[in-house]
C-alpha cells in the first residue's frame, strides 16, 4: 500500500468516527432527549393563559324588579418609572387634569423620586386612561384592576359583604355565596406567536371558556331597605341610641326585605373602618336577650296546648315564687283577677311565669313544662338555632335545654319572658312570623332568584313551610291577642282600617355576667296587614350607659316604618269587621 | 369459413391502429441534460412548497382577524359595562333624591283613603 492509499484511509477513518459522532450526538438529541425538548419547545411557544371568569353581580327588587346593588367595574392605577420619565412637569400636568381627584398628593415630587414605581392616580376610569395614554407620556404605565362598585353606596352594606383583596368574598353574601358568584377561571392554552396571539395550530391547545359567576337577586327591597336606614339613623340620633338594628320580613313566605344596622358601613370602603366588628350584620349575628317581645311566643305557646286563652285569668299579685327567686313585674299595679290579655297588655311577668305552670302541673314549672317550652322555643320556634339564611357570620345563639343543669325552673320561668335566653333577630321575627301567618314556619332567605345569562329574572321556586309551629287557631287567636296588646295603648299611632299588631320588650343588659339597672336594649316586634299580615319589623337599639323602653323609644321607629310600609305597599284598609 | 371469419377480424384491428399512428415524429432540437432536469425538479418543489406555504399562513391570518375580532368585542363589552356602571349610578335611590324634580317635591297635605 503505498503512502497516497494510506492518507485516504486515514481519512475515511477519521471522517467515518466524525460522522459517527454526529449520528451518535443526533441519535441522543432526536430519540432519548426526544421528550425533554419537546417539552422545552412547547414551553416556549405554547402559552397558557387564565381566562378570568366575571364575579356575578347581585341585585336587590324595586317593586319587583331587580336592581342592581354590587356590579363590577374596570379601573386603572396610574403609575411611573421616575427614572424612565423624561418630561415629569409634563406628566404631573396632564395627571392632575385628566384625573382630577383621584390623582394622588404631591403628584410633582413622587414623579421625581428615586424609587422605579409610584402610582400617581387610583381608581381611574377607562375614559380617564385612554386620554392620558393618547398623551404617550414616556415612563408611565397602566395597571388594569377590576373592582366591586356599589352604586347604592353603602345601601345594606352588611347584608351584602365585600370582596377582599385576593378576591374572596367575606360577611354578608358576598362571603355565604363566594363560589357561586365567583365562578370558574377558563383556560386557554396554545401556541402564540412573538405577540403572545394564540395560533389554531398544534395539538395541544386547550380552549375552556371562562364560567362567570352567577348574578344573584335578593329579596331585598332597595326602597324598604333605604327607608329603614334612614328610619334607623334618624331615630337614633334622635333618642341618643348608638347601637340599633331592623327587620323586616314577609310573613308569608319569609323572605327578608329589609335588614338596617347601625353603625354600618360602605363596602367600597370597607378597609377604612374603624372596627372589624361592623363587618358584622347584627340582625343575624348578634345574639341577645330579646325581653318581653317573647311574651307573644309564650301566650301562642298556651293557647296552642290549650292552657289558657285570652280570657282566662289568673290572680296578679305583682310577684311570684319560683323556686328560691322572687319575680316581679316591671309594671306594678294591675293586682287582682285579670285575664291572659290583660297580662300581655301590660307586659306582665307573672302571667307568663304561670302560662308556663300551667304548662306543667299548674303551680309549677316543672320538667314537663321545661320540656314542652323548649320544645316550641326551640324545636318549632327554632329559636337558638341557625335559621340557614344565605349570610355569612350567622350566629346560632343559645336556648338551654331542660336537660342541662343550668336548664331549671328559674331559669325556665325568665325565658317566659324573655330572658335567660340569646337567639338573633333573625330567628325571633322567623318565629314570629309563624305565630301570626296561621302558625307556618318559614325558613328566611334572601334570595329571590337569579337573572339568567340573557338578561331576565328568574325567580326561584316560592318558599314553602317547613313545618307547623302552632294550630291555624291558636294563630288566630295569638296574632289577635297581639292586635289587641297594641291596641290597648297606642292605636291612635297607626293608620286606620289595618290589622296592626306588636310587642315591646326592654331587657336589661348583662355586663360581666351581672345584669345592670342603668343599661338596657329596647325592642319593638310587631306586625301589619290588610286581610292578612304582610309585614313583620322588629327593631332594636341600645347605646352604653343609656336606658331604653320599648314602648317609649322604640315604638315609634316600628309606627313610622309600619305606617310607611302600608303606603309602599299600596295595602287597602279593610277595617275592623274583617279582621 | 371459420378461419376466415378470424383473419379478418385480425386485419380491421391493425387497419384501426394504423389510421391512428402519428405519421410524422416530433424531435426538438433542445436536450435537457441531467443537472437542468434536477434544477427543474427542484423548482417544482419549490413552487408546491410556496403553495402549501401561502395556504398554510391563510389560517394564520385568520387567527390574527379572530384576535382583533375578540380585542373589539372586549372593548366594547368593557364600554357596555362602565354604561352599566354609569346607569346604575344615575339610577341609584341618592341620585334620585339629589335630582331637580325630587327636590320640587312635596309632601300631600291631607290624603284619605276609601274604604
Amino acid at each position: 500500500m503505498n503512502t497516497s492509499h494510506k492518507r485516504i484511509l486515514t481519512l475515511k477513518i477519521v471522517l467515518f468516527f466524525v460522522m459517527a459522532i454526529f449520528v451518535v450526538r443526533l441519535f441522543y438529541i432526536q430519540i432519548i432527549q426526544h421528550d425533554n425538548y419537546v417539552a422545552q419547545a412547547s414551553q416556549e411557544q405554547v402559552k397558557k393563559l387564565v381566562v378570568p371568569a366575571k364575579r356575578g353581580e347581585i341585585y336587590a327588587l324595586s317593586d319587583g324588579q331587580p336592581v342592581k346593588l354590587v356590579m363590577n367595574e374596570t379601573v386603572f392605577t396610574v403609575f411611573a418609572d421616575p427614572s424612565e420619565v423624561t418630561e415629569p412637569d409634563a406628566v404631573a400636568k396632564a395627571v392632575k387634569e385628566i384625573a382630577g381627584g383621584s390623582a394622588v398628593e404631591n403628584l410633582s415630587e413622587k414623579i421625581r423620586e428615586t424609587n422605579r414605581y409610584q402610582v400617581l392616580a387610583k381608581s381611574v376610569s377607562r375614559q380617564q386612561a385612554q386620554l392620558l395614554k393618547k398623551k404617550n407620556l414616556k415612563g408611565v404605565g397602566f395597571q388594569e384592576i377590576v373592582q366591586r362598585v356599589y352604586p347604592e353606596g353603602k345601601l345594606a352594606g352588611q347584608s351584602l359583604g365585600f370582596v377582599n383583596n385576593e378576591g374572596r368574598g367575606q360577611y354578608g353574601v358576598e362571603g355565604y355565596m363566594d363560589k357561586q358568584l365567583a365562578g370558574k377561571d377558563g383556560i386557554l392554552q396554545s401556541v402564540t406567536d412573538v405577540r403572545n396571539v394564540p395560533l389554531t395550530i398544534g395539538e395541544n391547545n386547550v380552549r375552556q371558556p371562562a364560567v362567570d359567576g352567577t348574578n344573584i337577586v335578593l329579596t331585598i327591597d332597595r326602597n324598604i331597605q333605604s327607608y329603614t336606614e334612614r328610619a334607623l339613623s334618624r331615630w337614633a340620633r334622635k333618642i341618643g341610641a348608638t347601637n340599633g338594628s331592623i327587620i323586616v320580613m314577609d310573613p308569608q313566605n319569609g323572605q327578608v326585605l329589609s335588614m338596617a344596622n347601625i353603625p354600618n358601613y360602605n363596602p367600597a370602603d370597607y378597609s377604612n373602618v374603624p372596627n372589624a366588628s361592623v363587618y358584622n350584620n347584627a340582625v343575624v349575628s348578634a345574639p341577645y336577650e330579646p325581653g318581653s317581645v317573647i311574651k307573644t311566643f309564650t301566650v301562642a305557646t298556651g293557647i296552642d296546648r290549650g292552657v289558657i286563652n285570652a280570657n282566662s285569668t289568673y290572680v296578679n299579685t305583682d310577684s311570684i315564687q319560683v323556686a328560691d327567686r322572687t319575680i316581679h313585674n316591671a309594671s306594678r299595679g294591675q293586682t287582682g283577677t285579670i285575664t291572659m290579655q290583660h297580662a300581655l297588655n301590660w307586659s306582665l311577668n307573672t302571667g307568663m311565669v304561670t302560662i308556663g305552670e300551667r304548662l306543667g302541673n299548674g303551680s309549677e314549672i316543672n320538667l314537663n313544662a321545661r320540656k314542652t317550652i323548649y320544645d316550641y322555643l326551640h324545636n318549632k320556634f327554632r329559636l337558638g338555632e341557625k335559621t340557614g339564611i344565605e349570610l355569612a357570620g350567622e350566629e346560632q345563639g343559645k336556648i338551654i335545654s331542660p336537660d342541662n343543669v343550668q336548664g331549671n325552673a328559674v331559669r325556665y320561668s325568665n325565658m317566659t319572658f324573655g330572658q335567660g335566653m340569646n337567639p338573633t333577630m333573625v330567628q325571633v321575627a322567623a318565629g314570629f312570623s309563624s305565630i301570626v301567618n296561621g302558625g307556618e314556619y318559614y325558613k328566611p332567605t334572601v334570595i329571590a332568584g337569579e337573572i339568567d345569562k340573557d338578561g331576565d329574572f328568574k325567580p326561584k321556586e316560592p318558599p314553602k313551610p317547613t313545618h307547623r309551629t302552632i294550630s291555624k287557631s291558636a294563630s288566630k287567636q295569638a296574632k289577635q291577642m297581639i292586635h289587641n296588646a297594641r291596641a290597648a295603648f297606642y292605636s291612635r299611632v297607626d293608620k286606620p282600617g289595618y290589622d296592626i299588631g306588636g310587642k315591646t320588650g326592654t331587657s336589661e343588659t348583662l355586663i360581666n355576667g351581672r345584669y345592670t339597672d342603668n343599661q338596657t336594649v329596647g325592642t319593638y316586634l310587631g306586625y301589619g296587614g290588610d286581610s292578612i299580615p304582610r309585614y313583620v319589623i322588629m327593631v332594636q337599639v341600645s347605646a352604653s350607659g343609656r336606658y331604653f323602653g320599648g314602648n317609649t323609644e322604640v315604638l315609634p321607629i316600628f309606627t313610622d316604618i309600619s305606617n310607611w310600609m302600608i303606603d309602599y305597599k299600596k295595602l287597602q284598609p279593610k277595617g275592623e269587621s274583617e279582621r | 369459413m371459420r378461419h376466415q371469419y378470424r383473419h379478418n377480424t385480425i386485419n380491421n384491428h391493425q387497419k384501426n391502429w394504423g389510421r391512428n399512428r402519428n405519421t410524422v415524429a416530433f424531435a426538438s432540437t433542445v436536450k435537457l441534460g441531467p443537472i437542468m432536469h434536477t434544477v427543474l425538479v427542484a423548482l417544482m418543489i419549490t413552487v408546491l412548497g410556496l403553495i402549501y406555504l401561502t395556504q398554510a399562513t391563510k389560517a394564520y391570518g385568520y387567527d390574527y382577524e379572530a384576535r382583533d375580532i375578540d380585542t373589539k368585542i372586549q372593548e366594547i363589552s368593557a364600554k357596555k359595562t362602565d354604561l352599566e356602571v354609569e346607569n346604575a349610578r344615575l339610577t341609584a335611590l341618592k341620585s334620585i333624591e339629589n335630582s331637580d324634580v325630587a327636590k320640587a317635591m312635596v309632601s300631600p297635605k291631607d290624603v284619605q283613603s276609601i274604604r
